[in-house]
């Protein structure tokens, strides 16, 4: 019998961030996260050099790789390449066994896939034609606010009167925000109007998807508690975020290197729980 | 009998044209809307008639008087803004044209209801319509682009409206898209039509969505492509994004293009390109949703509708 730990990383190669994580036996023990910038490959090495600090590590003493995400090509590191949103279920479905619908809100893009108990895709879409539905529509019009990505959340929190848009267009709700603020709104009513915006857009694809309880916010949508509240109250039900929303497919990558690894060698491993909140 | 007035309140430029019996541009006035435009109908239907009252006295009636962006292009105006002057012009004596005794003034556009001294109000499908029928009879087809719409329009034989469609949703495939991303370029709005037409090839625009397509450029741009390839895969961009549109409408001769759009040469070639033949422009594509209020009044007027009410010359501001 071997004894000897085995650790696996997952590496998320994304448009605005790259992601890592490594796991263990038990769940996560490391992980990092930086912004892409123009260079994936540097971008990459760097973020995992950091989590292989954390845990003590050197690359040799991983076990598996798996690298995800829309980058997935530049990785640094030869590995198996898995999609996104199948390393989202399986880290979403492991930190979340209840989970049955994630919705993923990008920089970009905006997914949603409906999972099965096992944690497996049984339907997806995507938005990537119009940028109501995605991050970037909130950075637009934060830009225009003045107001930092990670204060959106608590700001649109403090909304007395949200504000309706007339349109359902970034570009035209860019300039309607200006109108506004010219009126006299508020910061935060705009921003709630435009989580309001963001979460009827969202809905209309999970509900296409056929809703199915629970639903799991990820992504960099899910650090902002304004958009997941928003999005709840679209759906009618209770949005689960994780601790670390950003890092859920990462965390999913590793755990997918994990699993390869012991099928292969025929041996079981227990399903480790929680595991963001373990490491961290 | 006196002449007719059309307002067209665009999200970009207001538009007034006053047009006689003939339905002969008498005089013109296109200025940019800008945040204020809900208190100015007024003053831009003085600046035009102030401007025909001048070139009337400068015994140059019928011409048309069209001010560029911004002011109106009389020199020295009359001081009496609306008061009524006879003017001697050869044997006739020649009463000034003034918002009180103008036959019937017709506000369109999307902000056609600030216009407290227009007699109707009627929306700019019909108003499009019948400008075009008049500058020309042969128009099946009419492909408005606006700075915040765009709008595909079918006449019927008689050049009344069949049917239309119409996108005023999303920024793709109005004048918008290429104001946003023409900003992003650094470039003048109104160069990038010449632009597209220099280019030696297309480089294309794979996402729809206006704050995609920036995104889409500006990686474009750092991968090396040339800048006047890319401005020309915007206009295929946005000319097949409206000429889809249009399709459902079924494209028949002759297509005329018209609004802000149809100044740009790159675009009036790449919508050419989709319809698969040439299409006509108007010599001043701004103002044919104007001239056709003005013509609308004109019709509404010889079929023996009055204005109802007493002209209010009041300045009406928007969020009282």
């Amino acid at each position: 019998m071997n004894d000897e730990k085995k650790y696996y990383a997952g590496l998320d190669i994304g448009s605005v961030s790259i992601k890592a994580a490594i796991v263990g036996d038990q769940g996560l023990i490391a992980s990092g996260l930086i912004p892409s910038g123009g260079h994936y490959k540097d971008a990459a090495k760097k973020v995992m050099d950091h989590a292989l600090a954390q845990a003590g590590l050197s690359f040799d003493g991983l076990s598996g790789l798996i690298v995800t995400g829309l980058g997935a090509e530049s990785s640094p590191f030869p590995a198996r390449q898995v999609s996104d949103i199948s390393c989202q279920a399986r880290g979403c479905s492991i930190l979340f066994p209840s989970a049955r619908t994630i919705i993923d809100i990008g920089g970009q893009f905006t997914k949603a896939a409906r999972i099965t108990p096992e944690g497996r895709i049984a339907d997806f879409l995507m938005s990537e034609k119009c940028a109501t539905g995605s991050g970037r529509f909130l950075q637009v019009i934060a830009r225009i606010l003045s107001v930092p990505l990670d204060e959106i959340g608590p700001l649109s929190l403090q909304a007395e009167k949200p504000v309706e848009f007339s349109t359902n267009c970034a570009v035209f709700a860019e300039s309607e925000t200006i109108s506004r603020i010219a009126e006299g709104a508020k910061p935060a009513d705009i921003l709630a109007g435009v989580h309001r915006a963001m979460a009827a857009k969202v809905s209309m694809l999970v509900k296409r998807l056929k809703l199915t309880p629970d639903v799991v916010l990820t992504g960099g949508g899910g650090e902002d508690r304004g958009l997941a509240l928003a999005i709840g109250d679209a759906l009618k039900t209770e949005i689960l975020v994780p601790d670390f929303p950003r890092l859920s497919a990462a965390f999913g990558a590793a755990c997918l290197a994990r699993e390869e690894q012991t099928t292969k060698s025929g041996g079981q491993n227990a399903r480790p729980r929680n595991g963001f909140k373990a490491a961290l | 009998m006196m002449p007719f007035a059309g307002i067209d309140i665009g999200s970009t430029m207001t538009k007034v044209v006053i047009a006689d019996e003939q339905e002969k541009i008498l005089a013109s006035h296109i200025g940019p809307t800008g945040a204020e435009h809900r208190h100015l109908a007024l003053k831009v239907m003085d600046d035009t008639l102030r401007s025909l009252a001048h070139s009337r006295a400068a015994g140059v009636g019928g011409v048309v008087s069209s001010s560029t962006y911004g002011k109106s292009t009389s020199a020295s105006p009359p001081p009496d803004r609306l008061g009524i002057t006879p003017k001697a012009e050869g044997n006739d004596i020649v009463k000034e044209i003034t918002l009180e005794n103008l036959d019937f003034i017709v506000a369109t556009g999307y902000g056609r209801i600030n216009v407290p001294f227009a007699d109707k109000q009627i929306t700019e499908i019909t108003c499009h319509a019948r400008g075009i029928r008049s500058l020309f009879p042969s128009a099946r087809i009419i492909i408005d682009i606006g700075g915040q719409d765009s709008k595909g329009i079918k006449l019927d034989a008689d050049g009344k409206v069949a049917n239309f469609v119409m996108n005023d949703k999303c920024a793709a495939g109005t004048g918008r898209f290429l104001e946003v991303i023409s900003e992003t370029l650094g470039i003048n709005l109104t160069d990038m039509g010449d632009l597209a037409l220099s280019a030696d090839g297309i480089v294309q625009i794979s996402n729809t969505c206006t704050v995609f397509a920036e995104h889409e450029v500006t990686s474009r741009l750092a991968e090396g492509a040339g800048v006047a390839e890319i401005v020309a895969g915007l206009h295929e961009a946005i000319a097949s994004r409206v000429v889809n549109m249009t399709r459902h409408l079924g494209i028949e001769k002759d297509v005329v293009v018209t609004g802000g759009g149809a100044k740009n040469k790159g675009l009036i070639r790449a919508i050419a390109g989709k319809v698969g033949f040439d299409v006509l422009t108007p010599p001043e594509p701004f103002i044919t949703g104007a001239l056709g209020a003005a013509l609308v009044g004109r019709d509404f007027y010889n079929r023996g509708v009055r204005p109802a009410r007493e002209r209010e010359k009041k300045e009406v501001t928007f969020f009282t």
